[in-house]
């Protein structure tokens, strides 16, 4: 049974435009103890999903799913104190924005002593120095070495990258059964990021922690993840293990993607235009109608005015009408929204 | 901070200076002849009158005349008031203790029931409970405190007899001062009735202090509620929430403090204000404070009085605010960080 089942999920915004629908018809699934990446660009939409998937949803949003379930259990008919109560202790997420995800009045230390876990068997009078004992512990582990001025010091007097390794302190603490890591590193140096990824595999491997990788670097993500969902202005495009989607992606997206890693090997003349997908991605409130990679797609065509459906080939999941795969998939061609 | 506290501590001595100047040209000014107006001698003898002149160096040029009168000011010697024949600073004395105590219970009961309430309308997702108390807190923000006041004492005076309508304490009673705040000196007196005596002062109390804790009881509520929306939307709040904290422990460890550092702010701005509100709340309610002392003074043109009212609550006007901006810079560790990028 995977951990994490949502089928057709759509997040709708209100904007001042109208309603938009952000995300529109996104599958995923995680297995216990996989890590799964999410690739696509900013602004793409992987926030929402991974914020949806949480269950801390913006004030203009209306989210809609045929299923999303948590182990066997329906998130949608949860209560949000249900839902609290699954937050930091089974799920459990690491914020894009690590600055402005720490409270700037409250010092860091009192911050990060709060999420830690409490001892229940231990009496309650020690509890409070083995939680800070706990932070420490965490801290350390994440690679930051003078813990006591940390604590000690507000979230705008540290660094980015030194915000952003104590809130994945703050996540990784309770030991969650799913962590969603939402760009965890980009904001340190490629040294630091090693770690942190070490980090989180080691708590994959050890402790068996999904982990729903997010982030907009194809290479970091394929060295690290099991599988991998491709995301195009909040539709999946393709999903599907690593080393397929890599070895033959099916998509033309992914393709693409693929394609145009830049290589360092020298071959490219000096200035020479990178080999990029024409046009850029659309604005929220100028989406076109069908797929949403139609305008830039290199196969497409008139079909492509209709979403297509979600195909299954083996362990594949690839959203087009054209791709690259000869069978053809049991695609409907009933206009969709 | 040593260095932001000395430049605040700066500031309170440069307005202070601009205030004494501002008196002593006004001073010059009154339309009664200057000795009079400054030490509130009515007919003084020959040898006072040789004493004022050189006390106040009245014959010597205008700075001169400033400086000797900053040192008769600052060593305490306010003049005597014309009316009472009292020294200026033991009727202030006497009447300040009673003006702080109005002004700490209406603030108390303005903070006290105004954050919980802008916190409750922020939270509440009905719009019908978010109109009502929009709507009654900008009734309260409109309506005139001196029709308020009087419309107050007439109900729950006057029609009900349910409380006193004007004075501290009960003629009744003889408490001797020793604080001057009423509330302590009833409880701390020896005498055999001191627990009717404090509840005597408490419910004179009641009236003026409710009527005066109605204007900041509505700013305080609307910026609690104005403050708390948009807090509760920002990122740290949804980190919050994704760690599985309780939302009465988001709201008030993590909301909470954000959120007061613009009430402090506008509390700050709103003391004059208050000042003000609290002189016609005073001479609505007889109760004998500042506020009625000096209306009082104004009347009878008791000219030294006047200067010792308008000097002590605008130096306390003053200090206040200054001592808000710091609590304001304590509270907020954001605009320490200002600070230290300024110096």
């Amino acid at each position: 049974m995977p951990l994490l089942d949502i089928r057709n999920l759509t997040i709708e915004l209100d904007t001042p435009h109208g309603r938009v629908k952000a995300l529109e018809r996104v599958s995923l699934t995680i297995n216990p103890a996989e890590v799964h990446g999410l690739v696509g660009e900013s602004g793409s939409g992987r926030s929402l999903l991974a914020r949806a998937i949480l269950g801390i949803p913006g004030h203009n949003w209306s989210i809609t799913a045929d299923r999303m379930m948590w182990d066997g259990r329906n998130l949608l008919e949860m209560s949000p104190k249900q839902r609290r109560n699954l937050m930091g202790g089974e799920i459990s997420m690491i914020f894009q924005d690590p600055s402005s995800s720490l409270d700037p009045v409250i010092s860091i230390g009192d911050q990060l002593i709060e999420a830690m876990p409490s001892h229940q068997n231990i009496p309650f009078w020690r509890r409070g120095k083995k939680r800070k004992q706990t932070a420490e512990k965490w801290l350390h582990k994440v690679g930051i070495k003078n813990t006591d001025r940390v604590m000690s010091s507000y979230a705008w007097e540290l660094s980015e990258g030194e915000c952003q390794k104590v809130m994945i302190a703050m996540a990784v603490a309770n030991q969650p059964r799913l962590l969603i890591a939402d760009e965890p590193t980009n904001s340190m140096e490629v040294q630091t990021q090693a770690q942190i990824f070490r980090l989180l595999s080691k708590l994959n491997q050890l402790q068996g922690v999904s982990i729903l990788l997010i982030s907009h670097e194809l290479e970091t993500l394929s060295m690290w993840c099991d599988q991998l969902s491709v995301m195009y202005c909040g539709q999946i495009m393709e999903s599907g293990p690593t080393s397929e989607i890599v070895e033959r992606p099916f998509h033309p997206y992914t393709k693409t993607l693929l394609d145009n890693i830049p290589n360092y090997s020298g071959t490219m003349t000096h200035k020479s235009m990178m080999p990029t997908l024409p046009g850029s991605a659309p604005a929220l409130q100028h989406l076109p109608i069908g797929c949403r990679l139609g305008p830039r797609c290199p196969e497409a065509q008139k079909k492509c005015v209709n979403k297509p459906n979600l195909c299954h080939k083996k362990n594949r999941y690839f959203a087009c009408h054209f791709p690259y795969h000869e069978e053809q998939c049991n695609d409907d061609s009933t206009p969709s929204s | 901070m040593a260095r932001y506290l000395l430049r605040r501590l700066n500031l309170f001595l440069a307005t202070s200076l601009v205030l004494f100047a501002v008196l002593f040209i006004v001073t010059s000014q009154f339309p009664v002849e200057q000795r009079f107006a400054l030490t509130g001698i009515q007919s003084p003898s020959a040898e006072q009158i040789a004493q004022i002149e050189a006390d106040y160096k009245l014959n010597s040029g205008k700075f001169n005349q400033f400086i000797a009168y900053l040192q008769q000011r600052l060593g305490g010697n306010l003049g005597i008031s014309a009316t009472s024949q009292r020294p200026v600073a033991d009727e202030l004395a006497s009447v300040l203790p009673a003006s702080f105590e109005l002004a700490a219970v209406a603030g108390f009961l303005a903070l006290a029931f105004g954050l919980p309430l802008g916190i409750l309308a922020s939270l509440s997702r009905h719009k019908v409970t978010q109109h009502t108390i929009m709507a009654i807190t900008l009734t309260g923000y409109s309506i005139p405190v001196f029709w308020l006041g009087l419309t107050l004492s007439l109900w729950f005076g006057v029609q009900l007899g349910w409380l006193p309508i004007s004075g501290r304490l009960n003629l009744l009673y003889e408490i001797e001062p020793v604080t001057g705040f009423i509330l302590i000196d009833t409880l701390i007196s020896s005498s055999p009735y001191s627990t009717s005596a404090f509840l005597d002062a408490l419910l004179h109390i009641i009236l003026p202090a409710v009527t005066l804790a109605v204007l900041p009881f509505t700013v305080v509520v609307r910026i609690t509620r104005a403050a708390m929306i948009s807090i509760m939307e920002q990122t740290y709040i949804k980190a919050a929430e994704a760690r599985g904290l309780h939302t009465s422990r988001i709201v008030l460890r993590h909301a909470l403090p954000n959120a007061l550092i613009p009430v402090i702010k506008n509390l700050g701005l709103m003391l004059g204000t208050f000042a003000s509100y609290a002189i016609v709340v005073e001479v609505i309610f007889s109760w004998p404070g500042v506020g009625a002392w000096l209306v009082s003074g104004i009347y009878q043109r008791d000219y030294t009085a006047i200067q010792g009212g308008v000097l002590a609550v605008a130096l306390i006007i003053i200090f206040l605010s200054i001592m808000i901006e710091v609590l304001h810079t304590t509270m907020n560790p954001l605009s320490r960080k200002e600070l230290y990028a300024s110096n």
